[in-house]
């Protein structure tokens, strides 16, 4: 890479993050109260919020990891970037009950919608707490570890310079700004990722001359051999299923789709709307936004194919480097806004996870272990102390320990279904979910994540190539529904008016 | 209005494991067609109001959008058969067959029948008239004591 686009690349991720930052300060006067500090509750727009679910949505793992995927088992992973559709559906499935929730009560994280919910169950807000950390931390970690490499790498700078440089800013903002700074912050870098990937999408058809062109390349070049590395493609590689086994396309199509009513980024984002009414324009603005992000990521794994069956480059020795070599070839402009995007879609899902963490620890875990509750500022100031700490040792731990990163990253998106289904969906959609059923529901989410992290760590094959998470996920949502029938705590008659309210809404 | 609720999540707890097994067993394919129903169950949960589900909105975008998903699945298994191991003698839009589906009825006309739909039919899915009752019916709650 040229000098020149060096600069280019550290001038324009040093303003975005100093935009960020101004962005997360001027969000202190929105914060005024624990509840919009903690949670935004009812403060935005549906172009803000749209923008803002988004970007946490998409990591940087969709920007780097996904075309990398693509590269080298084929089509399965582009049902979980073209699920742009999830968010009509997650509005249709819960957005009205959880932005009703915030008019029964005062609403800062989603612990206070299963308070409400289940009549303050300490145990269910316990697990759920517990299960959506370890979510949460590992998404942080991820973020923070591949975004430091990536551009430690790139400028030639010290490693951990550069990920307290990035991540410290963004601490910074979120401890001035709460979740209210995060939320638009979020929706500013989520602009940025979009703008982008429209100019890198135009990029691609400009180098490949179109879809049509590379499935010609990929059909025809049969093996391809360079640096040592084969790599073997064909039609069949382009098809719905690609190579894998079709199971996993059933997979990468469910568990996005239905996946992202249970996204602890979508749910908090529900209730920080202004006006319910505006959830359907929330949704459009959230689906054409990821429509773009998704499609730029499919682009960029199709560009790295044709690149390669054209023999334009030699086959790639690691399929993750697919994204980034693409952008190489599209020049100056392309890896500018490559890495922009990347920084974005990092910055973001990160702020929204340590916002998340900081308020699991501060707030909902000491009332869950029935800590005496505090007032609002008394509450801020802990949380702004817990968000600091946390952050530092999230980001010393993901640059100093290479193999908690590794460990961490068996938990996800899946982790965070399994700690939200039995509580939310479940919950806010059937009158006669019980404090007992999602107790159960959940603690044997908690059980079996734990034991599933442990078999994936000994290598364990699951049934029928069906990934771990999809089991949990299934035995906890049936295990909260058939214990809910024969039990009744915070259910049928046993449920509050209020709440009755909310799920016939 | 309860029992009818109460037949909805059984069928959908029975969907999740139904699928789960399928996958275990390699039919997948028709556990994809299943998991379309399966996330038609919770949207029909979710838009109910008062026990009762809109009419229109059921059509569009919930039918809408379960035709076109159910017909983006089999469309692609059809045509990744019918071009296995070959060329295939066609594209759409410049894609293979199999996977043009994806891109023109999973994903385009996801957004065109849920987003675009959820967004059209507003007022179906919540009305202003729906909403003020029920923020009036949670304020008489509170007057009267209730936990809200």
């Amino acid at each position: 890479m040229s000098a020149g686009a060096k600069i280019l690349i550290v001038g324009f991720s040093f303003a975005m993050i100093v935009v960020s930052f101004l962005i997360g300060i001027w969000a202190k006067k929105k914060a005024d109260t624990a509840q919009a500090f903690f949670g935004g509750t009812a403060l935005f727009g549906p172009f803000t919020v749209g923008l803002s679910t988004m970007s946490a949505v998409a990591s940087a793992f969709a920007i780097v990891g996904i075309p990398g995927i693509i590269y080298a088992t084929g089509n399965p992973m582009s049902f979980w970037m073209l699920s742009s559709a999830a968010f009509g559906m997650a509005y249709i499935i819960l957005g009205k009950k959880v932005r009703a929730m915030a008019e029964l009560g005062p609403i800062s994280s989603l612990g206070d919608i299963s308070d409400l919910r289940f009549q303050k169950s300490r145990y269910i807000k316990a697990v759920m707490s517990l299960v959506l950390f370890l979510g949460c931390i590992a998404y942080l970690a991820a973020q923070i570890k591949g975004v430091s490499v990536m551009f430690a790498h790139l400028l030639g700078w010290n490693f951990y310079v550069t990920g307290f440089l990035i991540f410290g800013v963004l601490i910074a903002y979120m401890i001035i700004g709460g979740e209210a700074g995060g939320i638009m912050t979020q929706a500013f870098q989520g602009l940025v990722m979009a703008v982008a990937g429209i100019i890198i999408i135009i990029g691609f058809f400009v180098v490949t001359g179109g879809f049509g062109n590379v499935l010609e390349a990929v059909a025809k070049a049969g093996e391809v051999t360079g640096g040592g590395v084969t790599k073997k493609m064909s039609a069949d590689f382009l098809n719905a299923w690609g190579v894998l086994p079709g199971q996993v396309s059933m997979v990468y199509m469910l568990v996005p789709i239905l996946g992202t009513v249970g996204q602890p980024q979508v749910l908090t984002r529900m209730y920080a709307l202004k006006n319910p009414r505006d959830m359907p324009k929330l949704g459009l603005w959230a689906a054409l936004s990821h429509a773009v992000v998704g499609f730029l990521a499919i682009v960029m794994g199709f560009g790295a194919l044709y690149l390669v069956a054209t023999g334009k480059i030699a086959p790639l020795a690691k399929a993750d480097t697919a994204a980034a070599v693409f952008a190489d070839h599209l020049g100056i402009w392309g890896q500018l806004l490559f890495y922009a995007t990347v920084l974005a879609a990092a910055m973001s899902s990160a702020s929204m996870f340590l916002s998340l963490s900081a308020g699991i620890i501060s707030r909902d875990l000491p009332a869950a272990f029935g800590l005496k509750a505090v007032d609002g500022p008394t509450q801020i100031k802990r949380f702004r102390v817990t968000m600091g700490v946390l952050g530092v040792i999230a980001v010393a731990l993901a640059l100093t320990n290479d193999s908690m990163v590794a460990i961490l990253g068996t938990f996800g998106w899946g982790t965070l279904m399994t700690a939200t289904f039995p509580v939310f969906v479940v919950g806010l959609l059937w009158k006669r979910a019980s404090k007992e059923g999602v107790a159960t529901g959940l603690s044997i989410a908690l059980v079996l994540n734990v034991i599933c992290f442990v078999l994936v760590q000994n290598k364990f094959k699951f049934p029928g190539a069906i990934p771990w998470y999809f089991n949990v996920i299934v035995f906890s949502i049936v295990a909260t529904v058939v214990v809910s029938l024969f039990t009744s705590g915070a259910a049928g008659k046993n449920l509050d008016r209020a709440v009755e309210k909310v799920i016939d809404l | 209005m309860e029992r009818k609720q109460t037949a909805m999540m059984l069928a959908i707890a029975l969907a999740w494991l139904a699928v789960l097994i399928l996958g275990w067993n390699g039919a997948w394919l028709i556990a994809m067609v299943l998991s379309v129903f399966l996330m038609l169950g919770h949207m029909v949960l979710g838009a109910t109001h008062n026990g009762k589900l809109d009419a229109g909105f059921l059509a569009y975008p919930l039918l809408t959008w379960t035709a076109l998903w159910v017909a983006s699945f089999l469309l692609s298994a059809y045509y990744a058969e019918a071009f296995r191991g070959k060329v295939p003698d066609f594209t759409i839009l410049g894609f293979h067959p199999s996977f043009a589906w994806t891109i023109i009825t999973y994903w385009i006309g996801g957004i065109a029948s849920l987003s675009v739909g959820l967004y059209a039919m507003r007022d179906r899915w919540l009305s202003e008239a729906d909403w003020e009752t029920f923020k009036s019916d949670i304020a008489a709650i509170k007057a009267q004591g209730g936990q809200a």
